[in-house]
């Protein structure tokens, strides 16, 4: 078998990449391999600013997606080597393709805390084949600890029902890789009062994700939307103990004998111990990579596949994009690397667009989203809006916050460096994510402003028209 | 505009946001300014200018500027209409469908290949070329350029002086237009003023179906914006240039600086030429499928298009005589008189249409230019409703459900992607856009000559 292109990952950012190629080179031939018959695609895309997007995942059967793109071929397989200086790969099924481009895209898998392996009561949560096993096992549960402080375990804490929840962060505040203390603060009552802020129903169609069954890919944005996460304990409702700035230490099975309900306890670095059902690690991914190539490929500190600024990686006419590389070209100021769905989507369609200019010959410019960090979810309920330095990443304390927060309404925070814009968290319906992308992008002198930038009373949108 | 004046002036105030009416005095001393500063009705605070400003600089005055916070961020964003044969009776019935359907082609998702420069080359020859480049790629019809201000193309335009970083900001980002401020609504003819003046337009009578366009150049123009105020602070404290307001930072117009930023400001003008172009032709392929019609036969042609926010270079008559000017119009829409040899033929003898956007839900119209405006205000006037309540205070008056509930007691279909879109441009957060323009028309700037009144509104 010969292909133009090979893209290895039925995930977001190998989907997007063969989408891309299939409408940008309509008469070359691609290879989609999957190890799952279901794979992700991006629907509803809507674009909110310049470099914002918001979109849905939809599986999708393979039938259903090659019907939608005659020059894509999807090979149910998993990939074993690749033989970067004659220009094939062989996989597990033996199949033998040659390439003249191949691009990586196998996403990552969930890091687990190191005591994964002997127990069997541990469960990494990251792609939708967790999510069936996780909700066999919470039906039983009474009594969970969940170990993580990013968007799944964040999500998966605002949603499970009917279950008393440990949730062991080792930050000072919830949801940390998103969000700063304040804004975990406004989310606060809604983790005591969980439900209280689900969105009405939305004008908009959306694709649900559809019966969660299949292994392999990274679970989509709206993953949990139509979760019921029930527990065992039908009586009393559910609670959630934050333990703060700890983290698991070690555990140990609790016998029959020790008059304990709970098979295991969990022992925290603080000292507290905790007995459970079921620990949930939803502490973060590690590139996906098992497979052998010919020469070396450059692997990052964190394991991911080095790209530049092409996401071509040290080997020749090989790309990776998504979860499994690292960026690795002068990174801008206000952009760094994620592993959100956001970015797997933006590198995707960027690869592709870098094979179909090599192999055309054409420049390519480096597409404009590497220029600022945006990404858009919901968190408890509400929509968050995070674009640049929104944490003050790269700043260290040199930085000030403007805020402003109306309870239960919206939460604005301003990330500002020498009075010029660098980061932005905005909660809630603001409205203000274009000015913000702008102000971030321009550069724009604001200490003739002072605070009334975010003044209530002043329409700042238009002013910068 | 007396809110804005009256905050201002409230004890305690410093520095922070100017009125739009101290703002206009600002301009009006600036170097080289022939003539007025002139605020039009919808007047607001903006950066430098103020939205709803025009300023004319004298070319021949070796110390007259040209400024970027003279033409806004967004520039060349404006209006475009299109008619069609069609009227209310036809469109109604599947008014949905359309509004769907012209959303569906507007490239939202990936597919929209080649109606917008997708890559380095092509956006290249699109900011040299302008509408020339949709022409040549087979988007627009021909005659679509005689109805547009400079032809759709503004000749001085110079891609080589637009940076790198602007140009990575012009293009598409993974196939999208854009988003927020570009939009198109179908609407009716509500009401016609100037019958003969509409006839020449091709509105024959009320209940006539119209498409409006609405967009500009979005992050390109703001980049080149940006580089331009950059530049210019060092060429001010070179050339020793002092103005009122930081924000009215400029270069003389035959500096380096100068003649550098109207280059790269006509390079985004063409853009935002190709973006309406773009849309037009969405708007055109939408009504054939749907009527299954060719838009020949729909007579889908484009009425006009305005610029709101551009610098342009001008003839006019100062002190009796005939004078190149460099008019910056912000917020304001050129408005001819008939007879003025830069406007089209077919409208030699009305004046030149200017297009009145109203925003989502509220009305729009078409107006003529006069002879008096040409005196008055450089052949200029106002550009639409500003925005009269702050979008803040419009949340606090405003329950999104009630925006939604008012929207569909006037028959109009929205299609929004999220609650958010609506609050942006409700209605009610606008200046009445009937005031502006009667305002306009009782000054004798603009004549009014039709009046149009949305069904549906598509947001891109």
């Amino acid at each position: 078998m010969e292909f133009a292109f090979v893209i290895v990952g039925g995930g977001i950012a190998g989907v997007t990449c063969a989408e891309t190629l299939a409408f940008l080179e309509p008469e070359k031939s691609i290879v989609l391999l999957s190890e799952s018959s279901l794979i992700k695609t991006v629907t509803n895309l809507h674009a909110i600013t310049k470099t914002l997007t918001d979109f849905d995942i939809r599986e999708m059967e393979t039938e259903e997606f090659s019907a939608k793109h005659t020059n894509i071929t999807i090979v149910h397989d998993v990939l074993m080597e690749i033989n970067d200086e004659e220009g094939y790969i062989k996989t597990k099924e033996n199949r033998v393709i040659k390439y003249q481009c191949l691009c990586l895209c196998m996403g990552a898998e969930p890091k687990l805390i190191p005591q994964a392996n002997e127990f069997p009561q541990i469960l990494g949560i990251r792609d939708t084949d967790s999510v069936e096993n996780f909700l066999k096992k919470i039906k039983d549960c009474k009594q969970l600890l969940i170990v993580g402080n990013g968007g799944i375990a964040s999500e998966l804490v605002y949603k499970i029902r009917n279950a008393a929840v440990h949730w062991v962060i080792k930050d000072r505040h919830i949801a940390a890789t998103f969000i700063d203390p304040g804004a975990a603060e406004f989310f606060q009552p809604t983790l005591e009062n969980p439900g209280i802020n689900d969105p009405p129903i939305s004008k908009r169609m959306r694709y649900r994700e559809e019966d969660i069954k299949k292994a392999g890919a990274a679970l989509g944005p709206d993953w949990y939307k139509n979760l019921v996460i029930n527990g065992a304990n039908t009586e009393v409702p559910s609670e959630v103990k934050i333990h703060y700035m700890t983290e698991v230490s070690s555990l140990h099975t609790l016998q029959n004998t020790e008059n304990s309900e709970f098979p295991i306890e969990v022992i925290l670095t603080n000292g507290e111990r905790i007995q459970c059902d079921l620990v949930i690690s939803a502490t973060g991914v590690n590139p996906r990579k098992n497979f052998v190539t010919k020469n070396k490929i450059e692997l990052s500190e964190d394991g991911g596949i080095i790209v530049n600024e092409h996401m071509q990686t040290n080997l020749r006419n090989i790309y990776a994009a998504g979860d499994i590389c690292s960026a690795n070209w002068p990174i801008a100021k206000h952009w760094f690397q994620m592993k959100l769905w956001t970015q797997a989507r933006q590198m995707g369609c960027y690869a592709a667009k870098c094979m179909a200019g090599y192999l055309n010959n054409e420049e390519v410019l480096q597409d404009f989203c590497f220029e600022i960090f945006a990404h858009s979810t919901k968190l408890f309920g509400y929509k968050v809006i995070l674009l640049g330095l929104f944490n003050g990443q790269k700043l260290g304390t040199n930085y000030e916050i403007l805020l402003r927060m109306t309870k239960g309404h919206e939460y604005v925070k301003f990330v500002l460096e020498n009075n010029r814009l660098q980061g932005a968290v905005l909660i809630g319906d603001t409205d203000l994510e274009e000015m913000a992308e702008n102000l971030i992008l321009n550069q724009i002198d604001l200490s003739p402003y002072g605070d009334d930038i975010l003044n209530p009373d002043i329409d700042i949108e238009d002013y910068f028209d | 505009m007396l809110d804005e004046l009256r905050n201002a002036c409230r004890p305690g105030m410093v520095g922070g946001f100017l009125p739009g009416v101290k703002q206009i005095a600002n301009v009006a001393a600036l170097p080289g300014i022939v003539g007025k500063s002139v605020g039009l009705p919808d007047v607001h605070s903006g950066y430098g200018f103020a939205i709803g400003n025009m300023a004319a600089f004298d070319i021949d005055n070796p110390e007259s500027i040209v400024s970027p916070g003279g033409v806004g961020f967004d520039i060349n964003c404006g209006v475009r209409l299109l008619r069609t044969n069609l009227f209310e009776q036809d469109v109604l019935p599947v008014k949905e469908q359309l509004a769907q359907g012209l959303f569906d082609h507007i490239p939202v998702g990936v597919g929209s290949k080649g109606i917008i420069p997708m890559n380095a080359k092509d956006l290249e020859e699109a900011l040299e070329m302008g509408m020339d480049w949709s022409l040549r790629e087979g988007y627009i019809w021909a005659e679509d350029k005689e109805h547009c201000e400079e032809y759709g193309r503004m000749l001085n335009a110079d891609p080589s002086k637009v940076s790198m970083r602007a140009k990575k900001r012009g293009l598409p980002q993974l196939g999208t237009l854009g988003a927020g401020n570009h939009y198109a609504e179908i609407q009716v003819v509500d009401e016609i003023y100037d019958k003969w003046a509409a006839c020449k337009m091709g509105i024959e009578e009320k209940g006539q179906i119209c498409v409006m366009i609405h967009s500009g150049s979005r992050g390109f123009g703001h980049q080149v914006a940006t580089d331009a105020l950059v530049q210019m602070e060092k060429a001010m404290k070179r050339d020793n240039i002092e103005t009122n307001d930081r924000q009215l930072a400029c270069a003389r117009i035959n500096s380096p600086e100068g003649q550098d930023y109207l280059k790269s400001m006509a390079a985004a003008a063409n853009f935002a030429w190709v973006n309406r172009s773009s849309m037009t032709f969405l708007s055109r392929q939408a009504f054939a499928k749907q009527f299954l019609v060719t838009p020949d036969d729909l007579d889908m042609h484009v009425i006009y298009d305005v610029s709101h926010n551009i610098a342009k270079v001008e003839e006019h008559i100062v002190d009796g005589k005939p004078k190149k000017l460099l008019v910056h119009r912000k917020g304001s829409t050129r408005a001819f008189p008939p007879h003025h040899p830069l406007i089209p033929v077919d409208y030699q003898l009305t004046g030149q249409p200017v297009l009145i956007g109203g925003t989502m839900g509220t009305c729009s119209y078409v107006l003529t230019g006069t002879e008096h405006g040409m005196l008055e205000t450089f052949g200029s006037t106002c550009h639409g409703a500003g925005r009269a309540l702050s979008r803040a205070k419009s949340r606090r008056n405003l329950d999104y459900q009630d925006v939604l509930r008012k929207l569909e007691y006037l028959g109009i279909s929205i299609r929004v992607a999220s609650p958010k879109l609506v609050m942006e441009e409700a209605p009610e957060s606008y200046k009445n856009v009937t005031d502006v323009v009667n305002t306009c028309h009782a000054a004798g700037i603009s004549k009014k000559c039709i009046k149009l009144r949305p069904i549906a509104v598509i947001k891109g």
